[in-house]
C-alpha cells in the first residue's frame, strides 16, 4: 500500500478529532458510583489466580515435604489439623446461607489460613521456597483486603477477631514432625478447597448483583471529514 | 582412778563396735547387693536410666565393686544384654547406669536387674555375688494411651550410614498394618502380635525436612508415622599446628561438612595432646590455640575431636615443635648508607632458640619488579649492602625468614622504600629548531626532550642555552631557563649561531646539545611526496647524501590543524636513510607532514625531502557543491571548482558521479551502479582528482534527471547525500526562441506597415476591380497554351444593360447577408418574351477566375437568382445577334484554333451586369433546386449551340 503524505495528513487529522472527542464518549466518562460489582469481579478475579498460583506452591511444598505427601493419591484423614478452618459444607448449608455469613466465613478462613501460612513461611528451609510463600502469603493478604472492600461495598460489618485466638502454628517436636506434615498438608488441602469454594462464592455474587446488562455505544462523532 | 576407769570403758566399747562390724561382715556376706533399683525411661534418647545405691557399707568405707546388669525383652527370660559396670561405691551413695536400646523402648516390655559383688582387693574374701535383685519391668506401651497405632522412634536424629530400627505398635489385631519408607513397602519382623519391627541399614540422607516413613491400617482412618532426620557430620580436614615463639602453637582446620538438618546442631572441638595428657577445649570452630610446656617437650601429639549432639569425629597429628616453627617477621629494619649506587640494609629476628639460625630472604624491588634477590644467614642480626643502583630512583627492600635447619614457613616481608641519591645528567638533551624569519630577525625556537629518569639522574632544575655567534666567535651569550621548560624562543639577527644546551640537577651538568643555526635559511623548494601511513606508522626513506653529514632528523606536527602544532623530531645517524615513524598521538584520517633534514658537519639543519601521507586513509568527510552550467536538451556542465580536496581525510582520488533517469540503460562512459538504498543508476567516474568539471552528455531533450557527486578515497566513497534534479529542455525550444519570436516580430511590423499604408495596399493587392492580367491564371492558361481558353477583355464587352448599383463605399457584404442589393438594369439589347415560372436557370461563371471548375460537378457557390434571370436571359434570347456582337474578337480567336476544330462555334459569355463586382454575386439567395448549371464552355456544333438556350429561356419569365 502507497501511503502518500496527504493520506498521513487525513490519518492524523481523524486521531485527533477521535482524540478531541474522547471525553465526550460516554462509556469513558463515568463518574458516578460503581457499586460493588467492579470489587467483586476484582475479587473473584484473585481468587482464580491465588488457585493457580497455589497449584504450583503446593506441589513444590509437598515434593519439598517428600513421600508420601507428594503422592497425587495420598489423602490421609485430618488428624491435628482440627483447627484449620474447614472449606467443606454440606450443599444444603451452603445454599441457605446468605451473602453476609458466605463473606464472614470467608473472610474468617483466610485470616485463620494466612496466619498458618506465615508460620509455614517461617519454617521453610530454601530461599526458593520461603519466597514463593510470601508471594503467596502477600496475595492471600490482597485477597482478604478485596473481599473486605466487597463486604463494605455491600454494607456488612467485617468480623471481630476474637482477642488471644490468633491461631498459630504448633512447634514441631512437641508436636511431632510427621503430625506437623500432614498438618502442612491439610493446610495446603484446605486453602485449596476454599478458594474453589471463595470462587463459586463470589460468582454467585457477582451474578446477584450484577445489573441487567445495558448496552454501552461508544458514539463517535467526527465532523470535519 | 576415775581416769582409768574412763579410759577402761571407752576401749570395751571400741572393742565392742569392732566386734560388732566384724560379726557383721562375716556374719552377712551378702549384704552388699544393690538396692532400691529405679528404672526410668528416656524415649526421645531411646535410653534406660538405673538408680540404685548399696546400703550396707560401713560409714567412710569405700569399695571397689562390680555390678551385674541384665536387660530382657518383651519376657524375662529373653535377656538382650548382660553387662559388668565396676565402680567405687560408698555407703548409700546413689548409682547411675543407663543404657542405650537400639529398639525404641516403645516397642516392647524390657525388665531390668542386677547383682554386686566387691572387687575390691583390700576386702577379698568379699568377691562373690549378691543376690539378683528382682526384675523391674520397664512397659512404655501401657502409658502410650487409646491411640489405635503408633509408630516409634518418634523424630529421631540420626548420622548418615547408621542402622536404625523402627516398630510400630497396633491396639488392634484385626486390622493389617503396612509401612513405608519414603512410599516404599517396608517388610518387617513381627516381635508380637501387636508389634513389628524393621530394621533400616546405612540410611542416607535424602532431604532436609527428613525420610519420611509412616504405617497404616488396612481399614479405618488409621495412619501414623515419623520422620527420620538423617544428618551428615565430617571429620576437620587441613588440621595444622605451627608456633611462632615457641611459647604457643598455634593449631587450624577447615571444619568438615555438617549438614542435613534443618537446624545446624552446635559442635565442640576438644584438642588433646597424648604424651602430657593435656586436653583442651576449643573456643572456636577452626583455630585452638596450646600453651607450649616449659619443659622443652619436643614431641607432640595432638588429637582434634569435633564433636556434635550424634558422634565425634577426630583427627591425629604427630610433629616436633622445632620443626614447626613459622618465625615472626624481621624487625628494627633500615636502609642505611644510601648513596647514588648502594645502600645497605639492616634487620633484628626473633630469636627461635639459642643454636638455631635463620635464613632471611632479601628482596630489592625497583619500579614495581624484582631487580636484586638475596639470601643470608641470620643468627640475630642481619645486614646486607645493595649494589649497582641508579642515581635517584625510588627502591623497596624488603626481607623475611625462616628456620634454617627445619624450614617449614616463611615469615611475613617487612618492607622498607628508600631513595637513591642524585648524579649528573648523562646524556646531552635532544635538541631540535625551529627557523622563522620576522622583520629582518631570525626567530629561532629551541626545543628540547626532557632527559629520562635514567639520564636525569635527578631532578632536572634549569637548562642552560648558550649562544655562540659564529661570526664573532669571541661573543657568548647564557641564558638559564628553568624547568620544566622543554623549549625556548630566541631572536637572532643574520649571523650564524651555534648554540649549546645543556641540562642541570643540583648535582651537576650533562654533556652539550649542539645546534646551529646559519644567517641562510637555505628553505629550497623541494617537492612533496605521498607517503602511505600503517597501524604501525609511517615508513620513511631518504635518499643518502653526498658528503658529510652527521646524522639526519625527521620532523613533523603531532596536531598538524592546531597553531601549537605539537612539534616533534627523531635524529637518526648519519648511515640511516629510511626510519619508521609511529606515534600513539596518531589518528586515521589526519594529514601529517614530515620533514626530513640532514645536519652537515657544521651541526646547520638543511631540509631533504618533504613527505605527507595518512597514518590510515578514511573516505571523504564532505562533498563538493557542485555548480550545474551550460544546461541543453542533451547536456550540462557540472563544476565543483570550490572543493577543497587537500581537507578531506584521504587523499582523493577522483569523483564518482551518479546519475539517475529513467532510461534503462547507461549511457557510454558510464556503469550501472546499485546506491545503498537499492536504487541504481549510471556511475560516471571521474579518475582525475584535479579535474573539477564534467560535462554530462548524450542525454535525452525534456528528460529527468538527478545526479549526486561524490569524491572518493582509496578506501570508498564520501557520504551518501541528496540529488540534484535536473530536466533537459525541449529540442525546439531554442528554435522557437530564435525564430518565432523575431517572426512574430516581423509579422507585427508588416501589419502595422500594412495598416498604415492600407490603402495602397488595397490597390495593389485586392483591388475592387481586379486585373486579371495581373492574375496567376493567367501564367497556368498560358503554360498549358489551352488555345481555348482566353480572358476576356473588358473592352471587347459591348455592354446592353447597365446595372446601377447604389454601393456605399466601404462596406462590403458578405455572402450570408440576406439583404439583397436590388440592382437596376438598363436593358441595352432587344428583349424577348421573358419565360415565366419556375424552371431551369442558367448559371454562368465566368471561366477565366476559374479554369479548374470546368471538371466539376457542381456550381452551388454560385447561385443564380430568378430575379436575374431575365437580363441573363434577355442576353442570350438573341442568338444571331452573338456572334454580332462578339464577332470581331471571336474572329481573332478562331484563328488561334488549331485546324481540326474550326468546324465549331464558340457560344459567347457576354459579360454579365455583374463582371468585376464580386459583391453583387452573393445576394442571391441560393436556390439550388430551380437552377440548372451551366458550368462549363464548352465547343459546341453551330446548329446545336442556341437551341438549347431558347428551349430552356422563356420570355415570359423576363418580365418580372
Amino acid at each position: 500500500m502507497d501511503l502518500r503524505a496527504g493520506d498521513s495528513w487525513g490519518m492524523l487529522a481523524c486521531l485527533c478529532a477521535v482524540l478531541w472527542h474522547l471525553p465526550a464518549v460516554p462509556a469513558l466518562n463515568r463518574t458516578g458510583d460503581p457499586g460493588p460489582g467492579p470489587s467483586i469481579q476484582k475479587t473473584y478475579d484473585l481468587t482464580r489466580y491465588l488457585e493457580h498460583q497455589l497449584r504450583s506452591l503446593a506441589g513444590t511444598y509437598l515434593n519439598y515435604l517428600g513421600p508420601p505427601f507428594n503422592e497425587p493419591d495420598f489423602n490421609p484423614p485430618r488428624l491435628g489439623a482440627e483447627t484449620l478452618p474447614r472449606a467443606t459444607v454440606n450443599l444444603d448449608v451452603w445454599r441457605s446461607l446468605n451473602d453476609k455469613l458466605r463473606l464472614t466465613q470467608n473472610y474468617e478462613a483466610y485470616s485463620h489460613l494466612l496466619c498458618y501460612l506465615r508460620g509455614l513461611d517461617r519454617q521453610a528451609a530454601t530461599a526458593e521456597l520461603r519466597r514463593s510463600l510470601a508471594h503467596f502469603c502477600t496475595s492471600l493478604q490482597g485477597l482478604l483486603g478485596s473481599i473486605a472492600g466487597v463486604m463494605a461495598a455491600l454494607g456488612y460489618p467485617l468480623p471481630q477477631p476474637l482477642p488471644g485466638a490468633e491461631p498459630t502454628r504448633a512447634p514441631g517436636p512437641a508436636h511431632g514432625d510427621f503430625l506437623q506434615k500432614m498438618d502442612d498438608f491439610w493446610l495446603l488441602k484446605e486453602l485449596q478447597t476454599w478458594l474453589w469454594r471463595s470462587a463459586k462464592d463470589f460468582n454467585r455474587l457477582k451474578k446477584k448483583t450484577q445489573p441487567p446488562p445495558a448496552a454501552v455505544t461508544l458514539h463517535l462523532e467526527a465532523h470535519g471529514f | 582412778m576415775a581416769l582409768f576407769s574412763a579410759f577402761q570403758t571407752t576401749f570395751l566399747l571400741a572393742l565392742l563396735s569392732l566386734k560388732t562390724y566384724q560379726s557383721e561382715v562375716l556374719s552377712e556376706p551378702l549384704s552388699l547387693a544393690p538396692e532400691s533399683l529405679e528404672v526410668s525411661i528416656d524415649s526421645a534418647r531411646q535410653c534406660l536410666h538405673l538408680k540404685w545405691s548399696v546400703h550396707n557399707l560401713a560409714y567412710h568405707q569405700e569399695l571397689k565393686m562390680v555390678f551385674q546388669i541384665e536387660i530382657s525383652r518383651i519376657k524375662t527370660s529373653n535377656v538382650i544384654w548382660v553387662e559388668n559396670y565396676s565402680t567405687t561405691v560408698k555407703r548409700n551413695q546413689v548409682l547411675r547406669w543407663s543404657w542405650e536400646s537400639k529398639l525404641p523402648l516403645e516397642c516392647a516390655k524390657h525388665s531390668v536387674r542386677m547383682r554386686g559383688a566387691v572387687d575390691d582387693a583390700q576386702v577379698p574374701e568379699l568377691r562373690f555375688w549378691s543376690n539378683w535383685t528382682s526384675w523391674e519391668e520397664v512397659d512404655v506401651q501401657s502409658s502410650l494411651g487409646h491411640d489405635p497405632l503408633f509408630v516409634f522412634p518418634k523424630d529421631k536424629l540420626v548420622e548418615e550410614g547408621s542402622n536404625v530400627t523402627i516398630c510400630y505398635v497396633s491396639r488392634s489385631h484385626q486390622n493389617n498394618i503396612s509401612c513405608y519408607l519414603e512410599g516404599v513397602r517396608m517388610h518387617g519382623e513381627q516381635l508380637d502380635p501387636n508389634v513389628c519391627v524393621f530394621h533400616l541399614k546405612n540410611v542416607p540422607f535424602i532431604r532436609e525436612t527428613g525420610t519420611n516413613i509412616y504405617c497404616k491400617a488396612d481399614q479405618g482412618d488409621v495412619i501414623k508415622g515419623i520422620v527420620l532426620f538423617v544428618s551428615i557430620f565430617e571429620e576437620p580436614k587441613d588440621f595444622s599446628c605451627e608456633t611462632r615463639d615457641l611459647k604457643t602453637l598455634n593449631c587450624t582446620w577447615a571444619p568438615g561438612s555438617d549438614a542435613g538438618l534443618l537446624t545446624q546442631l552446635s559442635q565442640s572441638y576438644t584438642l588433646f595432646e597424648s604424651f602430657s595428657g593435656k586436653k583442651t577445649l576449643c573456643k572456636y570452630k577452626s583455630w585452638c590455640n596450646w600453651q607450649v610446656s616449659p619443659d622443652s617437650q619436643e614431641m607432640y601429639n595432638f588429637t582434634l575431636t569435633a564433636e556434635n549432639y550424634l558422634r565425634k569425629r577426630s583427627v591425629h597429628l604427630l610433629f616436633n615443635l622445632t620443626h614447626r616453627v613459622h618465625p615472626m617477621a624481621p624487625f628494627n629494619v633500615f636502609v642505611k648508607n644510601v648513596s647514588a649506587t648502594n645502600a645497605t640494609m639492616t634487620w633484628k629476628v626473633h630469636s627461635i632458640g639459642n643454636y638455631s639460625t635463620l635464613l632471611c630472604q632479601i628482596e630489592l624491588y625497583g619500579e614495581g619488579k624484582v631487580i636484586q634477590k638475596q639470601n643470608v644467614s641470620v643468627k640475630v642480626n642481619g645486614k646486607h649492602l645493595m649494589k649497582k643502583l641508579e642515581p635517584s630512583t625510588e627502591y623497596a627492600a624488603q626481607v623475611r625468614c625462616a628456620n634454617a635447619n627445619h624450614f617449614w614457613k616463611w615469615s611475613e616481608w617487612t618492607r622498607r622504600n628508600f631513595t637513591t641519591a642524585e648524579a649528573a645528567p648523562s646524556e646531552a638533551p635532544d635538541v631540535w629548531r625551529n627557523v622563522k624569519s620576522v622583520q629582518g630577525h631570525c626567530v629561532v625556537t629551541l626545543f628540547w626532550k626532557p632527559l629520562s629518569k635514567l639520564q636525569a639522574n635527578g631532578k632536572i632544575l634549569f637548562y642552560n642555552v648558550v649562544l655562540e655567534n659564529l661570526d664573532r666567535p669571541s661573543t657568548l651569550k647564557l641564558l638559564s631557563i628553568p624547568a620544566p621548560a622543554n623549549g625556548t624562543e630566541l631572536t637572532l639577527d643574520r649571523c650564524s649561531y651555534q648554540i649549546h644546551v645543556t641540562a642541570n640537577n643540583s648535582v651537576g651538568t650533562s654533556p652539550a646539545s649542539v645546534i646551529a643555526v646559519s644567517g641562510d635559511p637555505g628553505n629550497k623548494e623541494v617537492e612533496e611526496e605521498r607517503v602511505k601511513g600503517t597501524e604501525d606508522g609511517f615508513c620513511l626513506s631518504w635518499k643518502p647524501q653526498p658528503g658529510d653529514v652527521t646524522g639526519y632528523v625527521v620532523e613533523w606536527c603531532e596536531r598538524p590543524g592546531d597553531p601549537l602544532c605539537d612539534l616533534q623530531w627523531k635524529n637518526l645517524g648519519p648511515n640511516t636513510t629510511s626510519t619508521v615513524v609511529s606515534s600513539d598521538a596518531f589518528r586515521p584520517g589526519v594529514r601529517y607532514n614530515f620533514r626530513i633534514y640532514g645536519i652537515s658537519t657544521e651541526r646547520i639543519p638543511y631540509l631533504l625531502e618533504k613527505k605527507t601521507g595518512y597514518s590510515q586513509e578514511l573516505v571523504p568527510s564532505d562533498n563538493p557543491q557542485v555548480l550545474m552550467s551550460n544546461l541543453t536538451s542533451y547536456s550540462f556542465t557540472l563544476s565543483w571548482k570550490d572543493y577543497a580536496a587537500e581537507s578531506q581525510p584521504g587523499f582523493v582520488q577522483g569523483y564518482s558521479l551518479y546519475l539517475k533517469s529513467k532510461a534503462a540503460r547507461c549511457l557510454p562512459g558510464s556503469e550501472k551502479a546499485v546506491l545503498s538504498d537499492d536504487s541504481i543508476c549510471c556511475k560516471y567516474k571521474i579518475d582525475n582528482p584535479k579535474q573539477k568539471t564534467f560535462v554530462v552528455e548524450n542525454l535525452q531533450p525534456a528528460s529527468f534527471y538527478e545526479f549526486f557527486l561524490t569524491p572518493y578515497t582509496s578506501v570508498g566513497e564520501g557520504p551518501q547525500g541528496a540529488f540534484t534534479k535536473v530536466t533537459t529542455p525541449d529540442e525546439y525550444s531554442h528554435i522557437l526562441i530564435r525564430i518565432i519570436l523575431p517572426m512574430i516580430f516581423s509579422i507585427l511590423l508588416i501589419m502595422i506597415l500594412c495598416y498604415l499604408k492600407s490603402q495602397w495596399m488595397k490597390e495593389k493587392c485586392y483591388p475592387d476591380i481586379p486585373d486579371p492580367y495581373k492574375s496567376s491564371v493567367l501564367s497556368l492558361i498560358k503554360s498549358k497554351e489551352n488555345p481555348r481558353l482566353t480572358i476576356m477583355n473588358v473592352k471587347d464587352c459591348i455592354p446592353d444593360a447597365i446595372e446601377v448599383i447604389n454601393k456605399q463605399e466601404g462596406t462590403r457584404k458578405s455572402l450570408t447577408e440576406t439583404e439583397p442589393t436590388k440592382p437596376t438594369y438598363l436593358y441595352l439589347l432587344p428583349t424577348e418574351k421573358s419565360h415565366s415560372g419556375p424552371g431551369p436557370c442558367i448559371c454562368f461563371e465566368n471561366f477565366t477566375y476559374n479554369q479548374a471548375a470546368s471538371d466539376s460537378v457542381s456550381c452551388g457557390h454560385v447561385p443564380v437568382t430568378p430575379k436575374a434571370q431575365p437580363s441573363q436571359l434577355g442576353l442570350l434570347t438573341s442568338s444571331e445577334n452573338v456572334p454580332k456582337a462578339l464577332g470581331k474578337n471571336y474572329v481573332n480567336s478562331l484563328g488561334e484554333i488549331p485546324a481540326g476544330e474550326t468546324n465549331l462555334n464558340y457560344v459567347s459569355q457576354l459579360a454579365s451586369p455583374m463582371c468585376g463586382d464580386k459583391s453583387s454575386l452573393p445576394t442571391n439567395p441560393p436556390e439550388p433546386a430551380l437552377c440548372s448549371e451551366y458550368k462549363t464552355q464548352m465547343a459546341i456544333p453551330m446548329g446545336l449551340a442556341s437551341p438549347p438556350s431558347i428551349t430552356l429561356l422563356d420570355e415570359g419569365e423576363h418580365d418580372h
